[in-house]
């Protein structure tokens, strides 16, 4: 799936705060961490995206040596990130419920309206 | 870990891709380092990033395509466009040891042309009379249009890199960039009046200063 919209990169972006927070990941790992939560972005999308984080201080990212040999870049959750990610939070807990209402309502309607025409 | 060893890695690396996968990677990794006002830090850091990406998915079956999208311009402008810009007194630099090289091949030449032309060829003379006047606005100008063809060169080159263009088209545009180079030059030098102080300089003493201006350039991307 390409990333269609603002709203989808802001949602995503938010999820990657999130996954940083629980443990600091390298770019592979999120990558997979996402498709365990069954949200199937085209892998490539995250890095536009960490770099954008990065570049806001949201997230700090660091060359280390990984257990198995190669040299990785981990990211880490700033001060600033932990913020950010209790805002998406919020919002995202202020905006899930009516949104979630407001689609099943239209859908109900619909149905009504196909069912008087009947 | 420093930006010279992270490109020497990724030079190691990409040997380990298959022939489909390491074009589509190297045509995206020229396209993202001719992005010149890009941190060469973190250029280099997200292109080792994804280069680990691909070598780990391409174990797993899957082609560069397949991580990074069909459309591989696209992929990387989006990746550019989120690089930060490179710090300033890293770009200054950069700017002064192309201005210091550009004179020290200027003066070198010019010296070596003299002496090798009067001494085998018994043609022109070792000491030429310059127009200060003349020689400064020829030198800024000289500088200013080798920027633009500098930057018009690299624009073309991250362009060329994505299109897969036929070779005749190539050469046209390589042909058409010289000559407007040489031409400019040319038509600046030859169409100068001649104004200001004037003084004689022998060859040697333009070659002398070249060399030094070379090792000025030399030291300055040292210590970059």
């Amino acid at each position: 799936m390409a990333i269609r919209s603002q709203l989808l990169k802001g949602i995503l972006e938010g999820c990657i705060l999130a996954i940083i927070e629980k443990q600091p990941v390298y770019g592979y790992e999120l990558s997979v961490k996402l498709q365990d939560f069954d949200l199937e972005v085209s892998e490539g999308s995250i890095y536009p995206i960490l770099l954008r984080l990065q570049k806001e201080k949201l997230i700090r990212g660091q060359m280390e040596k990984s257990p198995s040999g190669p040299n990785r870049k981990y990211y880490y959750l700033t001060e600033d990130g932990q913020k950010s990610l209790e805002e998406f939070r919020h919002n995202w807990e202020w905006i899930k419920k009516p949104v979630d209402h407001i689609l099943r309502k239209g859908r109900g309607n619909e149905h009504k309206t196909i069912n008087r025409r009947k | 870990m420093n930006t010279k060893q992270l490109i020497e890695e990724n030079n190691q690396k990409r040997k380990h891709l298959t022939k489909e996968n390491k074009d589509y990677y190297e045509d995206m990794l020229v396209y993202i380092r001719l992005a010149y006002d890009k941190s060469e830090e973190e250029t280099e850091e997200v292109l080792s990033e994804m280069l680990d990406h691909l070598l780990i998915a391409q174990e797993e079956g899957k082609t560069a395509e397949d991580i990074f999208g069909h459309d591989k311009k696209a992929f990387a402008d989006e990746i550019i466009c989120e690089l930060p810009k490179m710090l300033t007194k890293n770009q200054l630099s950069l700017m002064f040891m192309g201005i210091f090289f550009f004179l020290a091949t200027a003066l070198g030449a010019s010296g070596l042309f003299d002496t090798i032309a009067y001494h085998l060829f018994n043609f022109g003379s070792l000491y030429k009379t310059y127009y200060l006047g003349t020689e400064s606005v020829n030198l800024v100008l000289s500088i200013i249009f080798s920027l633009l063809f500098l930057v018009l060169i690299l624009q073309y080159l991250k362009w060329s890199s994505i299109k897969n263009l036929n070779s005749v088209v190539e050469f046209l545009v390589t042909w058409m960039i010289g000559v407007m180079t040489s031409g400019s030059f040319f038509v600046i030098y030859y169409f100068m009046p001649d104004f200001g102080y004037t003084y004689q300089v022998p060859a040697y003493i333009k070659i002398i200063i070249g060399v030094g201006f070379a090792i000025i350039g030399y030291i300055i991307n040292k210590r970059r």
